[in-house]
């Protein structure tokens, strides 16, 4: 069911929702009054490369409610990058829908950093449509608000084209962080790739739902999907559901989900080489999220990402 | 000078506590290389994880000194500064954390317990360079993280890497042998031997004799069940290789 088009007193319960991890009537605050939403329209022609780094920002402000557009739309072998900032203050509801369309050839990185206030609740429906030859390269660092729930579905339409959802969660307080993703192979040769990395703190909550459907006529599809996680207090909770739908006869798909504290061992090691306890514990964490950082293929965007998460794990570390 | 006096420790099982180490006493002079040699399940590992300080043991009894200063009381990484160093059995590999990180961390931490001046990058990159050449190291081993997807050899080899940057005062080898073809067991040999000398102790632990004909003991132990039940000259290796450890299973039992 698409929150895109419920009405805030007509929520659907956990019970009566075919998603069964969050409570969203419960998190939504009643008296929120509706003010007008966004709309960014996104437009590349034919060819187009674009040097030049997009940075848009998405805000609200205490008491809104608001359903903010983001469409994208790449002509055939046109390329960009884009940052998309998630920022407000106070409670809200950003109950945002994001539309993506890549046509043949078309290369799109998209760098998502939902940094919302403690108080907000943000959803967020995304369609992600690829054809031929294309790549979309999504990342997503989810550090903010009270609820986030990202949705995303994405449909591989023509030949040898590549997603990518690589994204980060950093939880504590009482944060609860939902991803579903669904890649849809319906045609052959493509490559999916799904790869998380969630630290979860304090009695934070955090869900990732991940299903690679393949169809009959996907053959040589190549889905990948993993998420790892470390829980670092006891009150922390991580709710993991990997699937795979495979039509296919010959395809390569994998899926994978750990889910744990830090291993004793390595942190033995750099401990016996003198490093103090602290210091190896941060490194071994600063490590666990720098493999999916890495992927981000701008260095500057790189850079930026890493401060902010490592600004998160020295603050998690030194309680 | 390393003195171990009665050291008795235990692991937590299933069934209750278990005592692994019943009494080792060994005392090991500036500059000697002491090999521990003993079957299977003797407490060798055991062993070289107590001196670190490895958590999963408890130490019920007894001391551990090196030039007079109890190592017990202290954490892992204090007694890294203090001069102790652990070549481990199986090095372990830790993704995401790449090698020059890993070695300043490393060099910089201990350098500033023992109150030297850290190491600049510039500092830092000499040394390591000065080192890697010395131990037929490449620089591309530089950029990779820690131990992951290292042959058997260059794990080893980067042990006494990291051995020779931290210059210990007692280093404890763990089955270095294991995992290593003849030539890099050369390496590694003349890697240690190049640091035998004075204010170093050396406790070589392994299974079998080969490695003590590269590096060669001033003196060997004995280890079984838990306790020292022989010493003597580089000779009781020969012996032991010859005779095997049944003489000894049975004399500790």
């Amino acid at each position: 069911m698409s929150i895109a088009a419920l009405k805030i007193d007509n929520l659907p319960t956990p019970k009566e929702e075919t998603w069964k991890y969050t409570n969203l009537p419960r998190a939504i605050p009643a008296d929120l009054k509706e003010a007008a939403g966004e709309e960014i329209v996104i437009h590349k022609n034919s060819g187009e490369v674009c040097e030049q780094i997009e940075d848009i920002l998405f805000t609200a402000v205490d008491g809104q409610r608001t359903a903010p557009v983001l469409k994208i739309t790449l002509e055939r072998g046109a390329q960009m990058t884009l940052i998309e900032r998630q920022q407000g203050e106070g409670a809200y509801w950003k109950n945002m829908r994001t539309e993506i369309t890549l046509a043949e050839g078309a290369i799109l990185n998209h760098i998502r950093i939902s940094d919302d206030s403690m108080q907000a609740v943000n959803t967020n429906m995304v369609s992600v449509s690829v054809e031929r030859d294309s790549v979309y390269n999504g990342f997503s660092l989810n550090i903010g608000g009270k609820l986030t729930r990202h949705e995303i579905d994405a449909v591989m339409n023509g030949q040898n084209a590549e997603v990518h959802f690589n994204g980060v969660n950093l939880l504590n307080g009482t944060q609860h962080g939902d991803t579903t993703i669904l890649v849809k192979h319906m045609a052959p040769h493509c490559n999916s790739n799904q790869f998380y990395r969630n630290l979860i703190d304090e009695s934070a909550k955090c869900v990732f739902q991940g299903k690679v459907y393949v169809d009959q006529i996907a053959q040589k599809t190549d889905g990948y999907q993993l998420s790892n996680t470390l829980l670092l207090s006891e009150k922390a909770e991580m709710d993991t559901k990997p699937e795979l739908e495979i039509y296919a006869d010959d395809v390569k798909c994998s899926h994978g989900s750990t889910c744990g504290q830090l291993d004793e061992e390595p942190l033995f090691y750099l401990r016996q080489r003198g490093i103090p306890e602290s210091e190896a514990r941060l490194l071994l964490v600063q490590a666990f999220v720098d493999e999916v950082v890495d992927k981000i293929v701008n260095e500057d965007i790189k850079e930026q990402i890493l401060q902010r998460t490592n600004a998160w794990l020295m603050a998690a570390l030194k309680k | 000078m390393i003195k171990i006096k009665d050291l008795k420790a235990q692991i937590e099982t299933d069934d209750g506590e278990k005592e692994i180490l019943k009494g080792i006493s060994l005392d090991i002079p500036d500059g000697e290389v002491h090999a521990i040699m003993g079957p299977n399940g003797a407490g060798k590992s055991t062993l070289s994880y107590v001196l670190a300080g490895r958590e999963d043991y408890e130490v019920t009894n007894g001391s551990f000194e090196l030039d007079g200063e109890d190592l017990l009381e202290m954490d892992p990484e204090e007694r890294a500064a203090a001069g102790l160093f652990l070549a481990f059995q199986y090095p372990v590999e830790i993704p995401g954390v790449n090698m020059s990180t890993f070695l300043k961390t490393s060099i910089n931490a201990v350098r500033k317990t023992r109150g030297e001046d850290e190491l600049d990058a510039l500092g830092m990159l000499k040394l390591i360079k000065t080192k890697c050449k010395e131990l037929g190291i490449s620089d591309d081993m530089m950029k990779r993280a820690v131990n992951v997807g290292f042959s058997g050899g260059e794990k080893k080899r980067n042990e006494v890497l990291q051995m020779a940057m931290l210059e210990p005062k007692f280093a404890v080898l763990d089955e270095t042998d294991s995992g290593l073809d003849i030539d890099a067991l050369k390496i590694v040999a003349d890697g240690v031997n190049a640091m035998r000398g004075e204010g170093r102790s050396f406790l070589v632990i392994t299974h079998y004799q080969r490695l003590l004909d590269y590096i060669k003991p001033d003196v060997v132990h004995v280890l079984a069940d838990g306790k020292i039940v022989k010493t003597g000259g580089p000779e009781l290796a020969l012996e032991l290789e010859e005779k095997g450890y049944a003489d000894f299973i049975g004399e500790a039992a």
